[in-house]
């Protein structure tokens, strides 16, 4: 078992690990991710011993306090009981020595000098590489050679504790995959602690994971949870700009740069849920629903909660039974065909509709009145951007309307906060255009005007009714853009509302298919997508848009007709 | 360097290199003023020359000939191992030379083994302690001796040790007419050697060390040093064994390069202790203008070089895989 317990590791007395608690029991592989800087590396080498800065707390193995020990009595340990994987880069191996030399000279330092030569022989064997490539310089080996044998080198000893420190970067994936099936079979029963900003490697490689940030574990859990469904808003950050086969929504990063040493929750700069006392207090690490969590508000918050809503208009059941959650920076897609009640749904939530049963929670707050609290958190934006602005309004007055009725601010403030607005949804903000009448926008233009009406008041949540079906392709790409920007720089929760799957698709975490006013099928967009469940799901991905002929084997055929067309040219 | 080229490839450049110079150590001494006949003789013997004399002598050197004579002459006795015959000394070139050549050897081959082992093992051990006190007294005291000229330490050296102590003798490679033998002849030679070649090691020393020092410095920051060190590696085997080992590989490249400062030192301080050796032998003939002791001592020391250089080439081929199986 190997503890480590209030670790804090200081270069000049700032320090870069701040309270580090995280224990490896006996066939566990947790797996260290975070962005650069995170202080990843230094966790990996003050369990072995070889950090330079000032080190406090304990790191128990065994009986010992690895802390404790003498620099001889670590030397001993090192790549006996604890071996580390290090990166291949440029100069991971001494130039001057014979692969299979580094390899025996791992056992021969510990002692173990009889066969050690043959026994390295084996290891690399085991490793994949052969007799030849064994008596190699590491300048005639390739990148996956370099990193068997460094993998070779650390199993030399058979240690208990194996630490890989970002053991497949700079590999291209069919090594890194090659690479990742061995290290598997190498930190079976052991201890292993895998140092990695790529994501992949820690799915593939560990059961466990473990998220730093700015030298502070923000959450642990195990795998498959903390990557379906992260907890933590800096989590959720580093998954949603992982490139990856399994996501569907477009990419998206963290505002802003990690800072060592900032007071409070080391994330809330960057942190689009935060509240007071996340700029005062450090968080603690708590256990929650089988994680650990360091965050005041517990995590990413459930913003808005749907919880059984059934509405009837005269005899007809619109909805039945809907109960939806939409946590805070997530973009929630309810996709349906016309007359599924997917807009009813958006009324619901606005206060156009009244439930007949059911309720509506926002922030944890039963929605009982649409007062003006409510409409500085939750804004609309309509299908028809040109109908759903007033015509006798120019863009100024538009944008200022919300302000108005809000009162908020003097008459200098709210024309500044329209400017900002217009600014956020990349829209000119001159005399010229503050002073046009919608019919004078294009349909691109009054879109962004009324999506800057609902961002002027800054809401949390914001629902779109069919944001983009009026507008041609380009410009719709561009209005979405602009939206998850904005998710991305403020956290901002849509509700997208959209009868187009490919559209929700690349724009939703999560996507509710919405059938006869029933909720038929939920959860991560990228599962729904992959592995529909529902009848109903699997018709409305087959008529998906799609650009291949044959949804299945559109492009082989592509590729008969050009052999065809091919085959024709040559016997002409 | 383009390590690609095979070995002979390298032999050819040695070989075009030897040629030039040779033609260069034909060219030189030519166009040095003076009249090497005056030179030989002084005035007063030139007034007691008869004409016959001094044409007999300018034909046996050719001096009355055109530079392509000349050159001819220079080359087919090259050939032949002649070098020529030294007017100053009255005998074979060759022979003069092989008289002081040993003592040349000596202190400069000791000089240059003495002050790599030190320079090597000093830059180590301080590169490995860096910043520590040895390391910033060793940088102090090596950079504030390497900045003195040679002969400058050589006659610093004699004025203590010799002058003011009276421990060391103060000219000559060994007592004259002690009539000495066996080890006592070795340690006669020994005192005689020790202040010459502390001069040529001092100055020496300091560019070796701190090649070796900052060598040393940047290869420990390099990834494999972390690698031994998480295999267990001991400190003495990161030391020696990963670092040591690749810090050498400059040092050995710059020890080729090091050979003619060696060898000019070496002239010098002759010079200052009466050595009787090559630089002492160069510096009479350049004052005599013994044009075929010129020649023949330029040729030798530039063959050595380039022996040398050489060497080194065919060491760091076996000291670095890297440059052996360059592909």
């Amino acid at each position: 078992m190997l503890e480590i317990k209030d670790l804090v590791v200081s270069f000049n007395r700032s320090p870069v690990l701040n309270g580090i608690d995280l224990s490896i029991s006996p066939g566990d592989s947790l797996a260290i991710i975070g962005e650069s800087g995170a202080g990843k590396s230094t966790l990996g080498l003050s369990i072995i011993g070889l950090v330079e800065g000032e080190v406090k707390g304990r790191i128990q193995l065994g009986q010992r306090d690895l802390l404790t020990l003498s620099e001889d009595e670590m030397r001993s340990l090192r790549g006996k009981e604890i071996g580390m994987v290090f990166q291949n880069v440029e100069d991971a191996l001494n130039p001057l020595q014979e692969i299979s030399d580094q390899v025996t000279e791992a056992m021969t330092v510990h002692g173990f000098k009889a066969d050690a030569s043959n026994r390295s022989l084996r290891l690399l064997e085991a490793v994949g590489l052969d007799r030849e490539t064994a008596d190699k310089f590491p300048h005639q080996m390739s990148g996956g050679e370099k990193q068997r044998a460094l993998i070779a080198m650390a199993l030399a000893n058979d240690p208990q504790v194996l630490i890989l420190d970002e053991p497949t970067a700079s590999l291209d994936a069919l090594t890194k995959s090659d690479i990742l099936d061995l290290l598997r079979s190498a930190v079976a029963g052991k201890m292993a602690l895998v140092i990695t900003h790529d994501i992949a490697t820690a799915a593939k490689l560990c059961n466990k994971i473990a998220v730093l940030y700015a030298g502070k574990v923000v959450e642990t859990g195990r795998t498959e949870d903390l990557l379906s469904s992260p907890r933590h808003p800096y989590t959720r950050g580093l998954i949603r700009s992982y490139p990856n086969m399994t996501t569907t929504k477009d990419l998206q990063g963290i505002p802003g740069r990690m800072a060592h040493g900032v007071a409070g929750c080391p994330f809330h700069r960057r942190c689009t849920q935060k509240i007071e006392i996340c700029t005062q207090q450090e968080p603690k690490l708590l256990p929650q629903k089988g994680r650990m969590i360091a965050c005041h508000r517990g995590g990413i918050v459930p913003l808005l909660e749907l919880d059984g809503v059934n509405i009837s208009f005269e005899a007809r059941r619109v909805l039945s039974d809907v109960s939806l959650t939409l946590y805070e920076g997530e973009t929630l897609a309810v996709v349906g065909e016309s007359g599924s009640g997917k807009t009813t749904l958006a009324r619901a939530v606005i206060g156009l509709y009244q439930p007949d049963s059911g309720g509506i929670t926002l922030e944890e707050k039963a929605v009982t009145k649409r007062d003006l609290d409510f409409y500085k958190t939750v804004q609309m934006i309509y299908q028809n951007p040109k109908e759903s602005l007033s015509h006798r309004m120019n863009v100024f007055s538009l944008v200022k309307e919300p302000l108005d009725v809000q009162r908020l601010g003097s008459a200098e403030e709210k024309a500044l906060r329209v400017k900002r607005a217009l600014g956020e949804v990349e829209l000119p903000a001159d005399d010229d255009f503050l002073g046009r009448y919608p019919h004078q926008l294009s349909g691109g233009e009054a879109q962004r005007v009324a999506i800057a009406r609902a961002m002027v008041l800054e809401p949390k949540l914001l629902i779109a009714d069919e944001p983009t079906s009026a507008l041609d392709a380009s410009v719709q790409a561009k209005i979405l853009r602009l939206l998850m920007d904005l998710q991305e720089k403020r956290g901002l929760s849509i509700l997208f509302i959209t009868h187009d799957l490919a559209l929700a698709r690349k724009v939703s975490d999560r996507l509710a298919v919405l059938h006869r006013g029933k909720i038929v099928e939920e959860g991560p967009t990228s599962a729904v997508i992959s592995y529909p469940r529902h009848e109903y799901t699997r018709v409305l991905l087959e008529h998906a848009s799609n650009l291949g002929d044959d949804r299945n084997s559109g492009w082989s055929d592509e590729n008969v007709l050009q052999i065809d067309r091919r085959d024709a040219i040559l016997s002409a | 360097m383009n390590a690609s080229r095979p070995p002979h490839g390298n032999f050819i450049n040695y070989l075009l290199a030897l040629v030039a110079i040779f033609s260069l150590n034909f060219i030189l001494p030519r166009m040095m003023p003076g009249d090497p006949l005056h030179a030989i003789y002084g005035d007063e013997a030139l007034v007691a020359m008869t004409p016959q004399m001094e044409a007999y002598l300018t034909e046996k050197f050719a001096l009355n000939q055109p530079w392509s004579s000349q050159f001819t002459a220079y080359a087919s006795g090259l050939l032949q191992g002649d070098l020529g015959y030294s007017y100053y000394y009255k005998d074979q070139v060759s022979t003069v030379i092989m008289g002081a050549l040993p003592w040349t050897l000596l202190l400069a081959g000791l000089a240059l083994i003495i002050a790599t082992i030190l320079g090597t093992a000093l830059g180590i051990e301080s590169g490995y302690r860096r910043g520590r006190p040895l390391d910033r007294g060793l940088i102090a005291s090596l950079m504030f001796l390497s900045g003195f000229p040679d002969f400058f330490v050589g006659i610093l050296l004699l004025l203590i040790f010799g002058v003011c102590l009276g421990v060391a003798p103060l000219s000559g490679a060994t007592t004259p007419y002690s009539g000495a033998t066996g080890l006592a002849y070795a340690l006669d030679v020994a005192h005689h050697l020790i202040l010459p070649l502390s001069a040529l090691v001092l100055v020496q020393l300091g560019g070796i060390y701190l090649l070796t020092r900052n060598t040393m410095v940047s290869v420990l920051k390099e990834r494999f040093i972390m690698t031994a060190r998480a295999k267990g590696c001991s400190d003495s085997r990161i030391r020696y064994e990963h670092a040591g080992r690749n810090s050498l590989l400059p040092v050995v490249t710059a020890t080729g390069m090091r050979l003619p400062q060696i060898i000019t030192g070496a002239l010098f301080i002759e010079i200052v202790f009466s050595y009787p050796g090559v630089g002492s032998l160069l510096s009479s003939s350049l004052d005599a203008r013994d044009y075929p002791l010129i020649q023949g001592i330029l040729l030798l020391v530039t063959v050595a070089v380039l022996t040398a250089n050489l060497g080194v080439d065919l060491l760091y081929r076996r000291l670095d895989p890297r440059v052996r199986y360059a592909h």
